[in-house]
């Protein structure tokens, strides 16, 4: 088992930091709040990486860690998935799972061109959006846009159920991806401000007991990072091992999202509790992630199945 | 990233499945197990010593060395596999772990010519050590140690007290530091001896665990007399050498903590089944949750492994020792939950299927503490990875 990343994985990942920091600053993500259109100009950029939804699973996650780190607005998560279940890498799109626990709203369905909606059996029927009314949904993450939409009668057709099961494996890996990439952020920014802010003339990232909380929220940080890559290969490898690998990957991600944004709050003591302060930007996004593509809690219960009941 | 291994460590692996098929001792394949053994004399059954010493014949004592140091110079990859197999099997290479893992790759770095010519016994295990470093007032803070040598022409003389040394009661040798100049720092006035147990003066008291048995001892230092060439790296520079370990492996090691954490997992679900406790959705939650912690583990050891195999430093390992010790802790916690009303029973039919997870939590409090407590792992991890200052 090789973790080491490949030249042109090391380029992508690079890439797409890169573009993000200089397109996705905080005061982007801020501005849609206010302004949906403000992702825009960011997406005229992500838009040109949507076929990793096609690729491999390894290289779709490095991007998406980044576009996690920055809390990207836009349809780019939703346009692999829908690109990874219909096969189609050229138009916009999402999904929407009908009578599905683990995503209950449709991401992003006023910006794509096509929505993919998988009905219980499972079937699939792939729409235009602009024919479905879709309805918002306010969310505590600014950063993504829900919605609900009135499904009219659908010639929907069988989808196989192994290529389901799947893309949905997949899914979960990719969201874990944005996950553990936004927690990360939650992490940088809570370590520059332990070594800068001081109390009683020391940084208070000399008190034993900050250094202990970072150093927990480190390792939860690493190992659902690992998890993630774990996942990934597992996918990329058809491996016996990818759906639990799967789930370990969304439950990690969850769980350390919420260490993270917790124990990151609390070091920036009151400062991060403000408006003004990015810290909540990101902090909604990680807390709002572990209700898509199912909780911490669901995917253990997932995995007690497949422990304990196989 | 791939899982694949390549066509030539496959094949390493495949060897050393078929060794093991061959010669894997009888009391290895019913069930050994090492985790639940406390008594040292126990510990090292005579069946134990031959294993190691056909290890050691045949170049797979510690693979990553040449064979007259019991290896077969095979790679860090292969280094990995190595231990991953063992320890699916349930395999320990030895009941004492100092001389190997400890001594002997320290007396290659750091001792003379005619000290190195101890390592072949002390990998073979026909050389028992013990590594004499704790002391009553020198735990976490192990450079504040105050066991005197005085250095008079041809000799030491030492005086004073180590504590928590494994292995003393059954010792050849002993791997001690002591210091050599009170008037330094204190980092800086120690020095490592090799001490003969059956020196004059030496007087072993065993330890008796919290399980009850005998598993450490407290060892007394009365004018012992130690010629000056046991001196190993050069008087007062011993701290340097309690940096050292089997470096090429530790960056493996973990491999092992993770399989027996797995190991407990898969006794856990057995339990659960057996006492009844298998659709209880609380206990059924928190077997899933132990399963994600190894498996993110692993992952995170993996990921660490590969970092070390291009020769960068890999912060990794840093978080593995603290992580498994206190996953196992709470597995064995679990398994008490599980266990109900006998969890805390130590009769052995009352308790046959369960009161192993008793004992294996109190075994493993010593897993916190011993080798750099979790706390002392958290000051690591913080200001040596994350850089953060330190007071």
């Amino acid at each position: 088992m090789d973790f080491s990343l490949t030249p042109d994985q090391e380029l992508l990942r690079d890439t797409g930091r890169k573009l993000l920091e200089r397109e996705c600053p905080p005061a982007l993500v801020r501005a849609h709040i206010d302004d949906p259109s403000a992702y825009e100009p960011l997406w005229r950029h992500l838009s040109e990486y949507t076929a990793l939804g096609a690729g491999p699973a390894a290289d779709l996650c490095l991007f998406l860690e980044e576009t996690g780190y920055a809390a990207a607005p836009g349809p780019f998560l939703a346009t692999t998935a829908y690109t990874a279940l219909t096969g189609d890498a050229v138009t916009t799109g999402t999904v929407a799972l009908v009578d599905d626990p683990t995503l209950l709203f449709v991401l992003e369905a006023e910006r794509v061109d096509r929505i993919a909606v998988v009905l219980p059996g499972p079937r699939l029927a792939v729409v235009d959006a602009t024919d479905l009314p879709v309805h918002f949904v306010a969310t505590v993450d600014f950063s993504r846009r829900l919605f609900t939409i009135d499904l009219p009668h659908l010639d929907a057709q069988p989808l196989d159920a192994e290529m389901y099961a799947h893309w949905r494996e997949r899914a979960y890996a990719c969201m874990a991806a944005e996950m553990v990439g936004t927690a990360r952020r939650i992490f940088d920014m809570t370590l520059a401000y332990a070594k800068e802010r001081k109390q009683f003339d020391v940084p208070i990232g000399s008190f034993q007991a900050i250094q202990h909380k970072l150093a927990d929220m480190s390792l939860v940080l690493e190992r659902a990072t690992a998890a993630v890559h774990y996942a990934a290969m597992t996918i990329d490898g058809n491996d016996p091992d990818r759906t639990r690998a799967c789930h370990v990957a969304k439950a990690s991600a969850g769980e350390a999202a919420r260490r993270i944004l917790k124990d990151g709050i609390q070091i920036h003591g009151g400062i991060g509790y403000t408006w003004e302060h990015d810290l909540h930007l990101y902090l909604r996004r990680a807390t709002a992630d572990e209700y898509l593509f199912g909780t911490t809690g669901w995917h253990l219960d997932r995995l007690a199945e497949l422990l304990i009941d196989t | 990233m791939q899982l694949a291994w390549s066509p030539e460590d496959e094949a390493f692996r495949l060897d050393l499945i078929a060794f093991l098929d061959e010669n894997t001792p009888e009391q290895m394949r019913t069930g050994y197990d090492f985790q639940d053994v406390g008594d040292e004399h126990e510990l090292v059954p005579q069946w134990l010593r031959d294993w190691q010493a056909t290890l050691f014949d045949h170049g797979w004592m510690i693979p990553g060395y040449p064979p007259e140091r019991g290896g077969r110079n095979c790679t860090p990859v292969q280094t990995l596999i190595y231990l991953e197999t063992m320890a699916g099997r349930r395999m320990i290479r030895s009941g004492h772990f100092p001389g190997y893992a400890i001594v002997a790759p320290s007396l290659l770095e750091f001792g003379n010519d005619e000290q190195k010519r101890l390592v072949p016994a002390a990998i073979r295990g026909d050389t028992i050590w013990c590594i004499g470093m704790s002391e009553p007032n020198a735990g976490s803070d192990l450079a504040g140690l105050s066991t005197r040598a005085e250095l008079r022409d041809d000799h030491f003389v030492v005086n004073g007290q180590k504590v928590w040394t494994s292995y003393a009661m059954i010792a050849q040798k002993c791997f001690c530091y002591v210091r050599t100049d009170p008037t330094l720092p204190k980092h800086k006035g120690i020095s490592l001896l090799i001490i003969d147990v059956d020196s004059p003066g030496i007087d072993i008291r065993p330890l008796r665990h919290i399980s009850g048995t005998a598993g450490f001892a407290e060892v007394f230092f009365t004018d012992v007399i130690v010629p000056r060439e046991n001196l190993v790296g050069g008087l007062n520079g011993g701290w340097a050498i309690t940096q050292g370990s089997l470096a090429h492996e530790r960056a493996g090691l973990w491999v092992e903590g993770v399989a027996r954490f797995e190991q407990t997992i898969e006794g856990l679900v057995k339990l659960a089944r057996e006492q009844g406790r298998a659709g209880d959705p609380i206990i059924r939650r928190k077997i899933a949750s132990a399963y994600e912690l190894a498996a993110s583990l692993r992952a995170l050891g993996y990921k660490g492994f590969a970092s070390f195999a291009q020769g960068s430093s890999a912060p990794e390992h840093s978080y593995m020792k603290m992580a498994m010790s206190e996953a196992g802790k709470a597995a064995f916690e679990l398994g008490m939950e599980i266990s109900g009303p006998l969890a805390p029973v130590t009769d052995p039919e009352l308790g046959a299927s369960t009161n192993r997870f008793v004992h294996g939590f109190f075994m493993s409090f010593a897993n916190t503490i011993a080798g750099g407590s979790s706390e002392i792992q958290r000051n690591i991890i913080a200001q040596r990875v994350l850089g953060l200052p330190r007071r």
